[in-house]
C-alpha cells in the first residue's frame, strides 16, 4: 500500500496530465447529471408553479409530499429502479438496467423533489401584484407566469444548482442502476466507492478532489444567489 | 347617450363576517372620469381590482353591450379592457424602460416602434434620464409615474387608477391630471380611488363616496363643462 502523500501527489498528477480514464469518468458524471437537470427542470417548475399559484383540493398535501420525499435516500430511488428495470420488471424489456439512460432516470427522480420544494417557495414568495400587474397590462396566463419566475430567477437558480449538487454527488442511484462499468456508466461517485477498495487511491483522491472543487463553487454560486435574493427584498 | 362599457350589478363581497361591499349598480362609461373616496378600508381598492378583473367578487353581474352576464363571464372581456394600477405599483425587477414596454411587448409590435413610443413616454413623465435604472431603486412618486406610464401606454378602454398620486410631487401630481383630463376626452373610461379630492374633484365627472360598502354619489361642488381648465385647479 502506498502512502497517502505518494498517493496524493500521483492524484495531482493524473488531475493536470489529463488522464484518460480519469477524465472519460469525470465526463460521464457531469453528461449524466447535467442531463437529469436539463430534463427534470421544466416539469418540475411547472408542478412548483402550479402548487404556488392554483387553488385545488390536495396542493398542501403534494406540498409536504415533495418536502417528504427530499429524505428519500439514493439506494431507495436507486433499488426502485432497479425493480423496475431489472429483466423481470414492468419495464424489463428496453432493456435500460444499467445503461447511462437508467442512471439519468435515477438522478431525475432524485432531483425531482428537491426543485419542486425549493421551486414551490422560492414561486410563493412572488408578491401577488407580479401576477396582477402581468395579468392586467395583458399577458397570458403563460406569460404571466414567465414573468413571475423571472422575478424570483435567483430563487430558481438556487434550486437548481441545489439539485445538481445532490445528484452529482449522489452514489446509492448510480451504483444500483449504472453498475460501475468502465467508460460506459462509472462516474466519479462510483469509481471512488469501487476503486478504492482495490487499492486505486490516486484516483480516488483526484476525483474526491474534483467533487471538493465542484461543492466549493456550487456553494460559492449558491451564496451569491442568496445575498442577491437578501438584496432584492 | 351611449351606453356603459361595463354595468356592474348587486356586487358584493366579504371578508368572513364582515360585508365589505354591497354596490346596487356601477357604470363604467367611455369618457367619463369616475372619482371614488372613501375611509382607509372602505374597499377602494377590492371595488377596482373586482372591476377590473382582479379579484373574485362573491357575486355580481355585469351587463357588457346590454347583455348581462355573471362577473366570472364577463372576466377575460373585462380583463382585456380595463388595466389596473396598483396603489403601490409594484416594479418589475428590470430597467425602467423595460418595465414601461412590458404591455407593449406582449403584443405583436415591431421592436423599434415599441422603443419609440416608450421613449416618447418616459419624456412625457419626466422619467427619460431613469430609462436605464433598475425600476426597483427608484423612489416612491418615481415608480408612481413609472407605473402609470406602464399602464397608460397600452392604450386601454378603461383604466383603474388606485391612489395615483399618493406620492408624488406638485408637478407629478399637475401632470397626472392633465393627462387624465386629455385621456377622458379622448374616450377613455377613467376610474380613480383616492383621498386627494380637491385634486381629483374638478376632472372629476362623477364622484362617489363608498360609506358602509355602498357607493352615495356625491353632489359636485360646482357645475362645470367639458375640458375642464386645469390651471385654474387649487392647490
Ligand atoms: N384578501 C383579503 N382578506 C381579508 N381581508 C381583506 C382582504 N383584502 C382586503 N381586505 C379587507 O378589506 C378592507 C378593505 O380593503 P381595501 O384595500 O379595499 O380598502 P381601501 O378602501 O382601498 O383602503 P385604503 O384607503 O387604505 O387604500 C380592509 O379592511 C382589508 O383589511
Ligand atoms: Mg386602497
Amino acid at each position: 500500500m502506498e502512502s497517502l502523500t505518494d498517493a496524493s501527489l500521483k492524484a495531482l498528477s493524473l488531475l493536470v496530465s489529463g488522464d484518460a480514464e480519469l477524465w472519460a469518468i469525470i465526463s460521464i458524471s457531469f453528461g449524466v447529471s447535467l442531463q437529469a437537470i436539463l430534463y427534470t427542470t421544466p416539469v418540475a417548475l411547472l408542478t412548483a408553479y402550479a402548487l404556488a399559484h392554483f387553488d385545488f383540493p390536495g396542493r398542501r398535501t403534494l406540498v409536504s409530499l415533495f418536502h417528504t420525499l427530499l429524505a428519500v435516500p439514493a439506494v431507495v430511488v436507486g433499488l426502485t429502479l432497479y425493480l423496475i428495470l431489472s429483466r423481470s420488471g414492468p419495464f424489463g424489456d428496453l432493456k435500460l438496467l444499467f445503461t447511462q439512460t437508467a442512471m439519468v432516470l435515477g438522478q431525475m427522480a432524485l432531483s425531482f423533489p428537491i426543485l419542486v420544494a425549493m421551486g414551490h417557495s422560492a414561486l410563493q414568495s412572488a408578491d401577488q401584484r407580479v401576477w396582477e400587474t402581468a395579468h392586467t397590462l395583458g399577458a397570458t396566463p403563460l406569460r404571466a407566469m414567465f414573468t413571475v419566475m423571472h422575478e424570483v430567477r435567483y430563487g430558481l437558480f438556487a434550486a437548481v444548482i441545489a439539485a445538481f449538487g445532490r445528484i452529482i454527488a449522489e452514489v446509492g442511484c448510480s451504483m444500483m442502476v449504472g453498475g460501475n462499468i468502465l467508460n460506459y456508466t462509472r462516474n466519479i461517485t462510483t469509481a471512488i466507492a469501487l476503486e478504492t477498495s482495490k487499492g486505486q487511491f490516486a484516483q480516488g483522491i483526484a476525483l474526491g478532489i474534483v467533487l471538493l472543487v465542484l461543492a466549493l463553487v456550487l456553494n460559492y454560486s449558491l451564496s451569491t444567489l442568496r445575498h442577491r435574493l437578501a438584496m432584492q427584498a | 347617450m351611449k351606453p356603459p362599457l361595463f354595468l356592474f350589478r348587486h356586487v358584493t363581497k366579504r371578508f368572513g363576517d364582515r360585508v365589505l361591499l354591497n354596490i346596487d349598480e356601477f357604470a363604467v362609461s367611455e369618457g367619463v372620469c369616475t372619482l371614488i373616496s372613501g375611509d382607509n378600508g372602505a374597499g377602494k381598492t377590492t371595488l377596482l381590482k373586482i372591476v377590473s378583473g382582479l379579484v373574485k367578487p362573491d357575486s355580481a353581474k355585469v351587463q357588457v353591450k346590454d347583455v348581462e352576464m355573471s362577473w366570472a363571464k364577463a372576466r377575460a372581456k373585462i380583463q382585456r379592457s380595463v388595466v389596473y394600477l396598483h396603489q403601490e405599483p409594484y416594479m418589475l425587477d428590470t430597467s425602467v424602460e423595460r418595465n414601461v414596454a412590458y404591455g407593449l411587448r406582449l403584443h405583436k409590435e415591431p421592436r423599434a416602434s415599441i422603443y419609440e413610443k416608450v421613449a416618447e413616454a418616459l419624456r412625457w413623465a419626466r422619467l427619460d434620464h431613469l430609462a436605464h435604472r433598475n425600476a426597483r431603486s427608484l423612489s416612491g412618486g418615481e415608480k408612481q409615474r413609472v407605473a402609470l406610464t406602464r399602464a397608460r401606454i397600452v392604450n386601454p378602454s378603461v383604466l383603474a387608477l388606485d391612489e395615483p398620486t399618493t406620492n408624488m410631487d406638485q408637478q407629478s401630481r399637475i401632470s397626472t391630471y392633465q393627462l387624465i383630463d386629455e385621456l377622458r376626452n379622448e374616450g377613455m373610461a377613467i376610474l380613480v380611488a383616492s383621498h386627494d379630492q380637491t385634486g381629483f374633484t374638478p376632472i372629476a365627472d362623477h364622484h362617489f363616496q363608498l360609506l358602509s360598502g355602498k357607493l352615495i354619489e356625491v353632489e359636485p361642488a360646482f357645475k362645470r363643462s367639458r375640458g375642464t381648465n386645469i390651471t385654474r385647479l387649487p392647490g
